[in-house]
């Protein structure tokens, strides 16, 4: 039997800010084919996992493998749907040349979108239910739509591992429902993905993985294991409020440094 | 020149650092003093158009790297925010390059001159040399901004998401910044240190106006950025034509620099204005056009509740209405010129039959909204009216048609009144 390699693969993770650990020393692993919910209260590292993996942040210490190579050697297997606030929505760019960019890697410097991909955007547009808002300006869109729209663009890279930052913060019901949708059917493509959820309510029934993150890996594997009252106190408790404020002050006497 | 620093404007612009061209335009300001000083050993009567062009540039393009290191800086190690660093190195390079020009007012005076044409533009005395170096820079800001189109595009929008597809964000970032300098290096000469941003932000907010496509965007900016040079050009040299005629008390002196910036400065504001979506007037005149809709619409709605056949006086409808009287019988003349009312006595109307179905469908949307409100939304029934007398006018057919599905085709709305069914027919 061929043995399966993970998805992704974390030894010893640190990030720091200024002199503080944002994570620290996560060790985890995620096989392939399932949907992983990565939670963990405020300020738990969560979005600042997700940069490390991408290389978006230089870790102060640790190793991260992507089917087991190095992300450089399979970016184009990785994708990413970053935070919807994070983007200026008045930059003027329609709905469907957002979505194009999702082949700007591929296509790499000096060259230009071709008829095909123009054809792989529509495609994906259309899979999100977005397709007849193609010439709109972005602003002019709801942030469930918003959502959809940065979703085709993640699905026009094609890629084996994807990484969602909080995709269902703020949308509406119709707009969640067919993200679920698309994200059982990447999982039955053997896709991997990797979102960061708020919402604990609905992590059982929308991932098969968990990982619950508070600064240190509290827990991670398959969420029956993991998703109980033991793991949640451990992460959410007061225990580890203590921990939190500790660094929350070394954060601000270190500041600047 | 104006062409490429309208392109730079655009980048510019579109990352929220409009100042930078301002403050990078002045801290090179030290750097033309300096340049020419350093350079004055070497000029002769043959060369000296290309020497002191070379050093200008050189010496600009050093000090306005250095105010740009400045205000890198400030921000990472001391914590200034970006608007005070962009100020601090504003203001202190023009007063270093300020004081050293007053020195050498005294020791180099022929220089001094020379340096002039740098703080306010000077166009109209630029030679072949000029044209040919400022020429070539222009060229090279035209052919990257086309050439790293797409990372400019991405990385201007969404940094974090261009950096995961594997574009190497901080080359890109410094590419930018080496244009923009060079834009102001390539500037100063036509319009001067002072003026120079303007001629890289306002192409850029005028040329956003009439286009949503990055690309078209930039293309724009170009244009208005071309149009400007030369009109600006034009009317410089036609007006001091035209104010040199008359007596001494008139006459006006038309510099080509600031007129290059005032046109630039008009076509933004015209496009402010009147350009088809975002333009001010076409957003004045569709709330107009709105709120005279929504007066007739209610004018008709009174009709129709005072019995569809009857003839109505004027004052009654008046009562109803929230305008001046004469605004009221304007708009029923209006009414009654496209059919819609009938004005068959003096002051007295009555709905036409088409206007008898457009009240009907308006009052069809009024109910249907406040069952909607009533039985889904749990707004209390008291409440209702008051929202629907506002949604009435905007609902759209689609959520009608929703509307409709939803509430099951009523008959009958929470005030016990009936809802005009949707083929209304006399």
């Amino acid at each position: 039997m061929a043995e399966e390699i993970s998805a992704l693969q974390v030894f010893q993770l640190t990030v720091n800010y200024d002199k503080t650990p944002v994570l620290w020393d996560i060790t985890l692993e995620v096989p392939s084919g399932v949907l992983v919910g990565i939670i963990g209260p405020n300020g738990a590292g969560k979005t600042t996992f997700l940069k490390a993996a991408l290389g978006l942040l230089q870790p102060l210490s640790g190793k991260m493998t992507f089917f087991g190579n190095p992300l450089s050697k399979v970016r184009q297997r990785v994708a990413y749907v970053p935070q919807r606030a994070t983007v200026d929505w008045d930059f003027p760019i329609t709905v469907k040349d957002l979505v194009l960019m999702g082949r700007y890697g591929r296509l790499g410097v000096l060259r230009w979108p071709r008829k095909a991909d123009w054809a792989a955007a529509y495609h994906y547009l259309e899979m999100v239910g977005m397709a007849q808002y193609g010439h709109r300006q972005i602003s002019q869109l709801s942030g469930g739509q918003q959502q959809r729209v940065f979703i085709a663009r993640a699905l026009m890279e094609e890629a084996d591992l994807y990484f969602m930052d909080e995709p269902f913060a703020g949308i509406d019901v119709a707009s969640e429902k067919t993200i679920v949708e698309l994200l059982h059917r990447l999982k039955e493509q053997g896709k991997t993905v990797c979102t960061v959820h708020h919402d604990l309510n609905t992590v059982e029934s929308y991932f098969d993985w968990v990982m619950v993150l508070n600064i240190r890996l509290v827990a991670c594997g398959p969420v029956e294991e993991v998703f109980n009252a033991t793991t949640l106190n451990a992460a959410y408790g007061k225990s580890y409020a203590l921990f939190g404020e500790a660094l929350q002050r070394s954060r601000r006497k270190m500041k600047g440094f | 020149m104006c062409l490429a620093a309208a392109l730079v404007g655009v980048l510019v612009f579109l990352r929220k650092q409009s100042l930078l061209g301002e403050s990078l335009s002045h801290a090179s300001y030290p750097g033309v003093v300096v340049g020419v000083v350093v350079a004055s050993p070497w000029i002769t009567t043959k060369n000296e158009g290309l020497v002191i062009a070379v050093a200008v540039a050189a010496g600009a393009f050093v000090t306005a790297w250095i105010g740009l290191l400045v205000i890198e800086l400030l921000q990472r190690k001391v914590g200034v925010r970006i608007d005070a660093a962009l100020c601090f190195v504003l203001s202190a390079f023009f007063g270093i390059g300020l004081t050293i020009a007053s020195h050498v007012q005294f020791t180099h005076t022929t220089l001094y001159l020379k340096m002039l044409p740098y703080l306010y533009g000077q166009p109209a005395t630029m030679t072949d040399v000029h044209i040919v170096i400022y020429g070539i820079l222009s060229l090279v800001i035209l052919l990257m901004v086309i050439l790293l189109h797409k990372e400019l595009q991405a990385i201007s929008f969404d940094r974090d998401f261009a950096a995961s597809l594997g574009i190497n964000v901080k080359t890109i970032d410094a590419v930018i910044l080496f244009l923009v300098v060079l834009a102001v290096v390539v500037g100063i000469r036509s319009v001067g240190v002072v003026l120079m941003s303007a001629m890289l932000i306002a192409p850029a907010v005028a040329a956003r106006q009439w286009t949503n496509n990055f690309t078209m965007l930039l293309i724009i900016a170009a244009l208005i950025g071309l149009v400007s040079g030369f009109l600006g050009n034009y009317l410089s040299v036609e007006g001091n034509r035209y104010f040199s005629r008359g007596d001494a008390y008139w006459r006006f002196a038309l510099p080509t620099g600031p007129m290059i910036v005032l046109v630039a400065g008009v076509m933004c504001i015209l496009s402010l204005l009147l350009a088809s979506e975002r333009g001010l007037l076409w957003r004045k005149l569709r709330a107009l056009r709105f709120r005279y809709r929504c007066i007739c619409e209610n004018i008709l709605k009174t009709l129709w509740h005072f019995g569809s056949e009857n003839e109505i006086a004027l004052e009654v409808v008046a009562k109803y209405q929230d305008i001046s009287s004469i605004y009221l019988k304007f708009i029923l003349w209006r009414l009654s010129s496209h059919r819609w009312v009938n004005n068959t006595k003096p002051r007295y109307y009555c709905l036409t039959n088409d206007g008898r179905q457009w009240a009907a469908k308006i009052v069809r949307l009024h109910r249907l909204w406040e069952l909607y409100l009533a039985d889904y939304v749990g707004v209390g029934v008291e409440r209702v009216h008051r929202n629907a007398e506002e949604m009435e006018h905007i609902i759209s057919s689609e959520v009608e048609e929703q509307l409709t599905q939803l509430l099951h085709n009523p008959k009958q709305d929470p005030h016990d009144q009936p809802i005009p069914s949707k083929d209304f027919v006399i």
